[in-house]
């Protein structure tokens, strides 16, 4: 059953590119919508069993897949985040042909990530990893202009250096426990004594991670690619790509593969706080709107990486409830923006003013998306983030927690900056006849608030079934 | 893992860090577009033979020999998008100078 979903979208590309393609160009949005749309559905209503029943399907194609709560909720994430972006796609690329590209480097994407999130195998996880990346490098020139090439240079020779640091963390974990399965590592690292080239692998390994993930040490090539990405692109990659493959990669080998280790933890809360701290103090100095969102979602992979740092199970649960927050808040605000973009033709925050009064959809889900990200009740962002603040406490890192609450008024402020220089205040004259943005763009605007609007208020729901299966 | 192992690895290894180092240094001294791709070409390299080494030295031969196929079809498919990427900046600026590509700040 879980191999469906590598393989559906992996032959819906291959029947897409036919040689009648050109009878199939016409369905391909529609194809690719149903995949996502069908994933949600199937990721929020049936529970792991299902997935894992080895029935359906089971004997048809065989490889070491397995779906628990975490990658349920990330393969409900990546199916949202996939629906979004599809629509917003089909709004603001002209082209058809480019459309046609679009929507069949998504299915691949789709796969891709779908692959990273169910597989328990090392090797495996790295095949799907550059699946995914490849798939995001030609996603991101898709325009071919000339900003959106030299970003994605930048990201391919970063990405590069960190598929080789984990490559070789991988050779030598092999070494170290004899097999790439996750069961296999995680049980010949807590029977072993804790030796250098154990070490070694697992620094190398994080460190990989960190700049798949965009930690503020490694972040050099993110604000480029995402501001420079086409519209539908930067909301695929900062709701759920490079949180799939840096962010959710780490939770899985820290929280569930390598066994609790303070030098470990340390290291996580170390790189957390600086990327809390100076990606928020970085957002607060930024003219483009774009640029902005993208730092804004390096400090807020900072929140997720304490979280896990803190070696708690109430942090891991943290972690993983603010990883799914922040990909469904961070393209809501992505979302909007590309609604602004369309509709004025620039990102400037300067040259933006009072467009509340014309987009009113826009303005009103771009507010809920930034009270969620800074952490006001009753929103989603508000639980994932004090849920990190009483874990960080609770394990005893007082100041950490100090930081991390403090600086939730640094993000609010630049976010607060950002609605005054974009939706409140005077509307600018050459701005007045703006009008609200298209169906395509509203719609996944409201689907994306009303998800962390209703996180915020069911709350208790999320809590019974979530958190106690992340107590066992 | 005993201590035969690790010495029969460390009979390989410096030749996997030297092949590491060579890479590194491509990559930080070059202002070729190019040449930073043979860098990641020759780190990637390193880690395949490492991977190799690693096989060889656990007596997981035929495990190792399965991953370095399947990285070294991957290698190709990456270098291959990053040729194009490269292809197309060759197109806007008319040379392979990566000092001219200031336009986004990092």
């Amino acid at each position: 059953m879980t191999s469906l979903l590598i393989l559906i979208p992996l032959f819906s590309v291959m029947v897409l590119n036919l040689p009648s393609r050109t009878m199939m160009r016409r369905f391909a949005f529609w194809l690719s919508l149903i995949l996502a749309a069908s994933q949600v559905c199937l990721a929020a209503f049936f529970g792991t069993d299902l997935w894992n029943n080895a029935n359906i399907s089971g004997s048809f194609f065989q490889f070491n897949l397995a779906v628990d709560n975490l990658s349920r909720v990330m393969l409900f994430s990546i199916g949202i985040v996939v629906l979004a972006a599809i629509l917003a796609g089909r709004e603001l690329i002209k082209d058809e042909n480019r459309q046609f590209n679009f929507t069949n480097l998504m299915l691949l994407i789709l796969a891709g990530m779908n692959g990273v999130v169910t597989t328990v195998d090392v090797f495996s996880l790295y095949v799907f990893m550059e699946i995914t990346a490849v798939a995001s490098f030609v996603l991101i020139s898709l325009q071919k202009d000339r900003d959106a090439l030299e970003a994605s240079f930048k990201y391919i020779i970063f990405s590069a250096l960190a598929s080789v640091m984990m490559l070789a963390a991988i050779a030598l974990l092999l070494m170290v426990s004899g097999e790439t399965g996750f069961p296999g590592i995680s049980h010949a690292l807590s029977n072993l004594p804790t030796s250098r080239l154990t070490l070694l692998a697992v620094s190398i390994f994080i460190c990989g991670l960190f700049i798949k993930g965009g930690a503020m040490p490694f972040h050099g090539w993110l604000p480029d690619a995402y501001s420079a990405a086409p519209a539908p692109v930067s909301i695929l990659l900062a709701g759920i790509v490079t949180k799939t493959l840096g962010i959710y990669t780490l939770i899985r080998i820290v929280g569930f593969v390598l066994s609790p280790n303070y030098a470990l933890n340390n290291i996580l809360l170390l790189v957390g706080t600086i990327s809390i701290v100076a990606g928020a103090l970085a957002a607060l100095g930024q003219k483009d709107l774009k640029r902005m969102l993208s730092y804004s979602s390096i400090s807020q992979v900072g929140y997720i990486i304490i979280g896990l740092g803190c070696g708690t199970p109430l942090g891991i649960f943290g972690a993983i409830f603010h990883l799914f927050n922040h990909s469904i808040f961070k393209s809501l605000l992505f979302t909007n923006s590309a609604a602004v973009e369309s509709r004025t033709n620039t990102r400037n925050m300067e040259e933006l003013g009072g467009l509340a009064e014309r987009m009113p959809c826009t303005g009103t889900t771009s507010i809920i998306g930034f009270l969620s990200a800074a952490g006001i009740p009753p929103l989603s962002g508000f639980w994932s983030k004090i849920i990190i603040v009483v874990a960080l406490w609770q394990a005893g890192f007082h100041a950490y927690s100090a930081i991390a609450v403090m600086a939730g008024a640094i993000t609010l402020a630049y976010f607060l900056s950002m609605q005054r220089r974009v939706f409140f205040g005077k509307i600018k004259e050459e701005l007045k006849s703006t009008k609200e943005a298209n169906f395509n763009l509203l719609l996944p605007a409201l689907l994306l608030a009303a998800i962390t609007v209703g996180a915020g208020i069911l709350f208790p729901f999320v809590h019974d079934t979530f958190i106690t299966s992340f107590f066992k | 893992m005993n201590s035969e192992a690790l010495q029969l690895f460390w009979s390989f290894g410096p030749f996997v860090i030297l092949l590491s180092v060579i890479g590194i240094y491509c990559i930080l001294v070059t202002y070729n577009l190019i040449r930073a791709l043979i860098g990641v070409e020759i780190l990637i390299k390193a880690v395949t033979l490492l991977i190799i080494v690693v096989g060889h030295v656990t007596g997981h031969t035929a495990l190792a020999q399965a991953l370095v196929i399947t990285l070294i079809v991957i290698e190709v498919v990456v270098i291959a998008v990053a040729v194009g990427i490269v292809l197309g900046l060759h197109h806007h600026h008319d040379s392979l100078d990566i000092r001219k590509l200031r336009n986004l700040k990092g």
